[in-house]
């Protein structure tokens, strides 16, 4: 069992798709079922490794390699570090809940769910895939879905037209869903283009023999390559991850989303950038990441307090949501940034908390949405009245990404503060501090103009609180933030197996290296 | 039992009544029974409290530590519960004030729909529990903890009447300014972990002068500091026994406990010091200057709290932790008391405002006489409460020599004992308005809390010595000529406000000299300032939201867009039409064909 | 008669299997004069191998008539689907591909 459990994990999503494929189309129950199904055994099979992960052994465990093409030195490689386990629980817990989400959907749900499945199957794979072509593959799984699942089942927003660039805005549609599904697409096709060149860069590099990334990680790279490939990588992994200015697909794309994508993406799918950065990005080239992290951290905390202040004036509820992403992302890039214990424990701890607080985030905005048929936040007010549940859930998913504690992003922002704090890069961590306090502005001006005040105004009539299965997505999601947040040890152990595992190394080559632009003058 | 077993039953039986009203929705929709189950829980958590203190006075004295490692393994970043003189009293002051405020919301909440009374309660228990996670802090990562949780059960309970869009306003201002102040908290810990590699109260750093700046900086906004004081006066917006428990007695007062508990830390920052003595004194004057001009009998008690922490401030400025912390606690007392006396006038005419009152003492002769005890405790006459811990800090001010801070508490303590002689006097004696004459006593639900806080603010002032050997400090009252003038001046002030407040009405020409002061006061210029802050942060807001929109984003698109328009051109080469496609074919070979040649 | 004869009458062929592509209009015009190069350079095959050595050019000329066949199949079968979508069979009428 222990050594195909990796395998179990990735493998239960395609097949549901595969099994939902048999079903006839218009039998929506069966295809709800399996669905959840396929997406409950993933998050099973999480708790499983987490409960079987041997903390005091660290390292990759539940290995298993399948021979894919030996010419190259492609294998399927899979195999779960600390981080890994803190993930997998993450991609797990969303899904499941991600599927409850979308038990509402009625157009075409068939296919809705084959796409989902395949693309959580892809996050599982990149999570735990340590073959670098593998992993890339994987990545792509995960990316590429979502052109159709945003342009097919996606919503439609307009943004008027304006500024310097007022002509190209009357000419393409922005803020439609087909729109919204080709940028998202191309741009982070562009960056998979760099990542590709960054690839056969390392491999080459080492040899042109093997893909095996635990190989890759023990070689030394000649440090010029490591200078121009890692901001390859940085820029590539970061369009996925939200990196300023490869921000901007963010919040058309999650706006246009329906509610369980969304969820899924700004929840799991940015995390594969963040992850990509530091597994292949920082592991790898160490030395590039050490020269390049005072860029890495500077525009990370660009991005912190320029997203916040973004969604500080969006009018519209899922940009609001779609620039607090950014913002938290750019807490993810800062903790890697720093290259130190607590600010990387921070950065993982920070995918994850961010995953669970957005997922709830995207939930009940999906919830809103459906019942409100609008997500103009200045019409709204008083829906306390009317759907106390999802205001009360609201609020904590909110407290959580200002980081209240006794919420997951308390932990996760604290441990990254501190780290930048003590990396002695206190020009970042003042930035990103600020930003968290800009995230309570907006935050709770948010919940004060939706739920408080007076109303519900006539127009929303027929407002009422959640039903049925969706509490399930509610709840799996609230009480993981305040389980998380309360006992973060269940899972910043594991992380920081992982991190104590690679920080030496990179700690070393950090003590070797100026920042880029010394380097570059040398 | 241990103590800590004690302590964790005051900690956590709190917490899960919150838990269990909070998450059993039926329940906490029944309203009354939810109510019940919440005193019950407070009143278990006051006895837990009590056991605490009387069971281990000798094992206190060293101090009681147990934590569990929180964020990592080991005590670095741990979490528990560390008991000694001071967090088991602080424990008891909390939990006792505590469980009185709940008995009185019971009559005070009374007509309250029941999901709602539910609701109070679930955030009343859970601020027991965030309060007790601050007081019994083993280190300040702990500390840390309670004082964002009870920042945020303050939110919570100023907006309760949320439908209000005035309690809705107040309620974020009074989270976005605590919040700011706490950025400062928040880099006081970091530097601190950085420095020590701990979050230890009795840490050791070069840096101490910068983190306890910082930490000073939170407790400004905590404990309502000119200029961060702004969103207390808004936080009345919430039921009156809220304002009595958070925004008067304990929560307000965290700050004050925080620079206590971290007395080793401040005193190696004389810097931070001086800063608390000024900024305490003059938040002393302004704030009892404010209160003269108000109203608003919530607002007058609310700019009174202020000033009366910056008492507390002023005297831990000037070293003398343990002046701060027993006025900490007999504020908690006469302050609470002062509330909920309040409440019941409230209660007894629907409104604030002292204009809609008058002549109540007659009609509600006890809540009329507990609420003159506490503005006596609180104008500092002997030997109530008052007098004792505010004869200490004007000692305190006046042996370390900071004569200037002491001249402005001196002002202050006019000012105070004068504006509650005039409150007391406007809402007890002179003409009933309409509204006072229907007015009546409240039920003994009310009158118990304010019955047992009553007498408290008569005798805590005795407990100073038992305090004082409980905290490891000395402490035996005698008169000196500072206190003694410093209690003069209260009846100076009490006199001057029934000269111009009392049946004489006399003192028309200071009143008028003294309008364009109130005036100027009243316009609230912080709060003004405050605002226009606001309207800055939106406007910025707003321009790089467009500037992300339509600049950022706008190269993105225009990237786009430039190769759409270069396709739209090429297209016309595109006709459909199979048989010119061949003809481009042919001319192609043609074309090569010749060039393959003459190559 | 020489190989050049052969070349030339092979591009005699091509020449008017091209005009006929570039100037019918009918589909089964065009079809038509397909066939013409397609027989233009099976021509040239066959008489170049004749006249080198070998038999490649021979075998080729077989595989290409194989070729033409499924050709010819296909195209015939787009022309009945151009005519019962459009009841006509005129190419320069049919630019749905108009980009």
């Amino acid at each position: 069992m222990s050594e195909h459990i990796l395998s179990v994990i990735v493998a239960s999503p395609f097949l549901a798709a595969l099994l939902i494929m048999l079903v006839p189309g218009d039998r929506h129950g069966p295809i709800r079922v399996l669905g959840f199904v396929g997406s409950v055994i993933s998050l099973l099979g999480a708790i499983y490794v987490a409960l079987h992960y041997d903390q005091a052994r660290g390292g990759m465990q539940f290995g298993v390699v399948y021979p894919f093409i030996p010419r190259f030195g492609i294998d399927i490689r899979l195999a779960a570090d600390g981080w890994s386990v803190a993930l997998l629980l993450l991609t797990g817990i969303i899904m499941t809940a991600g599927s409850l989400a979308s038990a509402t959907l009625t157009n075409r749900p068939k296919e809705f769910y084959i796409l989902l499945l395949v693309l959580v199957a892809g996050v599982f794979g990149v999570f735990v895939c340590q073959d670098l072509f593998i992993f890339f593959l994987f990545y792509e799984i995960a990316v590429l879905p979502m052109y159709l699942l945003i342009g097919i089942w996606g919503s439609k927003g307009k943004v008027a037209a304006a500024g310097p660039f007022k002509a190209v805005w009357r000419d393409l549609d922005v803020g439609g869903k087909e729109y919204a599904a080709m940028k998202l697409t191309l741009m982070l096709l562009v960056g998979s283009a760099a990542i590709l060149v960054g690839m056969f860069a390392i491999y080459f590099a080492a040899g042109g023999k093997s893909f095996d990334m635990i190989a890759l990680a023990k070689t030394h790279f000649p440090r010029d390559m490591q200078l121009w490939v890692f901001p390859m990588l940085w820029l590539g992994f970061g369009s996925l991850a939200g990196v300023f200015p490869f921000h901007t697909w963010s919040p058309d794309g999650h706006a246009a989303a329906p509610t369980a994508v969304s969820m899924l993406h700004a929840g799991v799918l940015m995390k594969l950038g963040a992850f990509g950065v530091m597994r292949v990005g920082m592991i790898i080239l160490p030395e590039g990441a050490a020269a390049w992290a005072p860029v890495v951290g500077a525009v990370a905390a660009l991005n912190v307090i320029y997203g916040a202040v973004s969604a500080m004036s969006q009018k519209d509820l899922k940009y609001v949501i779609a620039y607090s992403s950014v913002s938290h992302m750019g807490v993810v890039m800062l903790g890697a940034a720093t290259l130190d214990t607590d600010g990387w424990n921070g950065a993982v701890y920070q995918m994850f908390a961010h995953g669970i607080m957005t997922g709830l985030f995207f939930a009940l905005v999906g919830l809103i949405y459906e019942r409100a048929h609008s997500r103009w936040v200045p019409s709204m007010g008083g829906f306390a009245k009317v759907m106390p549940g999802v205001a009360a859930f609201f609020t904590l998913a909110g407290l959580s990404s200002l980081g209240m504690p006794g919420s997951a992003g308390f932990v996760a922002e604290f441990l990254v503060f501190a780290g930048a704090w003590k990396s002695g890069n206190i020009l970042w961590a003042i930035p990103a501090m600020i930003g968290a306090w800009v995230t309570a502005v907006y935050v709770l001006r948010a919940t004060k103009m939706i739920f408080w005040g007076d109303g519900p105004s006539h127009e929303f009539h027929d407002l009422h609180d959640a039903k049925r299965v969706e509490w399930g997505a509610l709840w799996i999601l609230g009480t993981c933030i305040v389980l998380f947040g309360c006992a973060p040890r269940l899972v910043l152990d594991f992380i920081g197996t992982a991190t104590g595992e690679y920080l030496p190394a990179i700690a070393k080559a950090a003590a070797s290296i100026a920042p880029v632009a010394l380097e570059i003058v040398k | 039992m241990t103590l800590v077993t004690w302590a964790l039953l005051a900690l956590f039986v709190p917490l899960g009544v919150a838990a269990f009203i909070g998450l059993v929705v039926p329940l906490r929709r029944t309203g009354r029974p939810a109510a019940l189950i919440s005193v019950a829980g407070a009143l278990v958590s006051l006895a837990s409290a009590g056991m605490v203190l009387a069971g281990g006075s000798a094992a206190l004295k060293p101090g009681v530590h147990a934590t569990v490692g929180w964020l990592t393994a080991g005590t670095a970043t741990a979490v528990g519960v560390h008991l000694d003189g001071t967090s088991a009293w602080m424990l008891l002051v909390v939990t006792l004030v505590a469980t009185c405020v709940q008995i009185y919301s019971l009559g005070y909440l009374h007509d309250e729909p029941p999901p709602a009374l539910g609701r109070y309660f679930t955030y009343q228990s859970l601020f027991l529990f965030a309060m007790n996670t601050l007081v019994l802090a083993p280190n300040l990562l702990q500390a840390f903890l309670g004082w964002e949780l009870v920042g945020l059960v303050s939110y919570l309970l100023i907006g309760f009447y949320f439908r209000k869009p005035s309690a809705a306003k107040a309620a974020v201002k009074a989270f976005w300014v605590t919040k700011f102040a706490d950025l400062g908290f928040l880099i006081g810990l970091v530097t601190l972990y950085a420095q020590t590699g701990g979050f230890e109260w009795t840490a050791v750093t070069p840096a101490a002068t910068f983190v306890t700046l910082m930490l000073f900086f939170a407790v400004m906004g905590k404990s309502a500091q000119f200029p961060l004081h702004i969103w207390l006066p808004d936080a009345m917006e919430g039921p009156t026994p809220v304002s009595a428990l958070l925004h008067a007695a304990t929560m307000v007062a965290a700050g004050v406990f925080l620079i206590v508990r971290a007395e080793p830390l401040f005193e190696q920052a004389a810097l931070t010091r001086d800063v608390m003595a000024y900024v305490g004194a003059f938040t002393a004057l302004f704030a009892a200057c404010v209160a003269v001009v108000q109203s608003d009998i919530k607002k007058v008690l609310a700019y009174s709290t202020c000033s009366q922490l910056g008492y507390m401030v002023a005297a831990l400025g000037a070293g003398d932790t343990f002046a701060g912390y027993f006025h900490l606690s007999t504020h908690a007392f006469f302050k609470a008391l002062l509330f909920l006396g309040a409440g019941s006038l409230i209660h007894a005419v629907h409104s604030n405002e002292l204009k809609d009152m008058g002549g109540l003492f007659r009609k509600m002769p006890f809540s009329g006489t507990v609420f003159v005890v506490g503005a006596l405790a609180l104008a500092g006459v002997p030997p109530l409460a008052g007098f004792f811990s505010k004869d200490l800090i004007l000692e305190a001010m006046h042996h370390h020599g900071l004569h200037v801070p002491l001249a402005a508490l001196a002002i202050a303590a006019f000012l105070t004992a004068f504006y509650m002689t005039r409150t007391v006097m406007l809402a007890l004696f002179g003409t009933p308005s309409h509204a006072a004459e229907h007015a009546h006593e409240p039920g003994i639900d009310m009158k118990l809390p304010l019955a047992v806080l009553a007498l408290l603010a008569v005798g805590a002032g005795f407990l100073g010595g038992p305090l004082a050997g409980l905290t490891g400090h000395d402490y035996a009252f005698h008169f000196t000529p500072v206190g003694g003038a410093g209690t003069a001046i209260g009846l100076v002030g009490i006199g001057m406000g029934y000269f111009m407040f009392g049946p004489a009405q006399g003192g028309a020409a200071i009143k008028r000299g003294f309008a364009p002061v109130g005036a100027f006061i009243r316009y609230g210029l912080m709060d003004r300032l405050a605002t226009v802050a606001y309207g800055i942060m939106l406007a910025v807001g707003a321009i790089i939201a467009w500037i992300d929109r339509y600049v950022i984003d706008g190269l993105m698109n225009w990237s786009g867009w430039i190769l759409l328009v270069l396709g739209r051109r090429l297209r016309a080469l595109q006709t459909g039409n199979v048989q010119d496609y061949v003809y481009a074919v042919a001319l192609a070979v043609v074309v090569f064909g010749a060039w393959g040649i003459l190559r | 008669m020489g190989l050049e004869s052969y070349v030339l009458i092979a591009g005699f062929l091509f020449c008017v299997g091209l005009y006929g592509i570039l100037t019918r209009r009918n589909a089964i015009g065009v079809l038509v004069s397909v066939e013409l190069l397609v027989n233009a350079a099976n021509i040239n095959l066959a008489a170049f191998a004749h006249f080198g050595r070998g038999l490649d050019g021979q075998v080729f000329v077989l595989f290409t008539t194989a070729l033409t066949v499924a050709e010819v199949v296909v195209g015939l079968a787009l022309v009945i689907l151009l005519f019962r979508r459009r009841k006509d069979i005129l190419l320069d009428l049919a630019n749905g591909l108009k980009g």
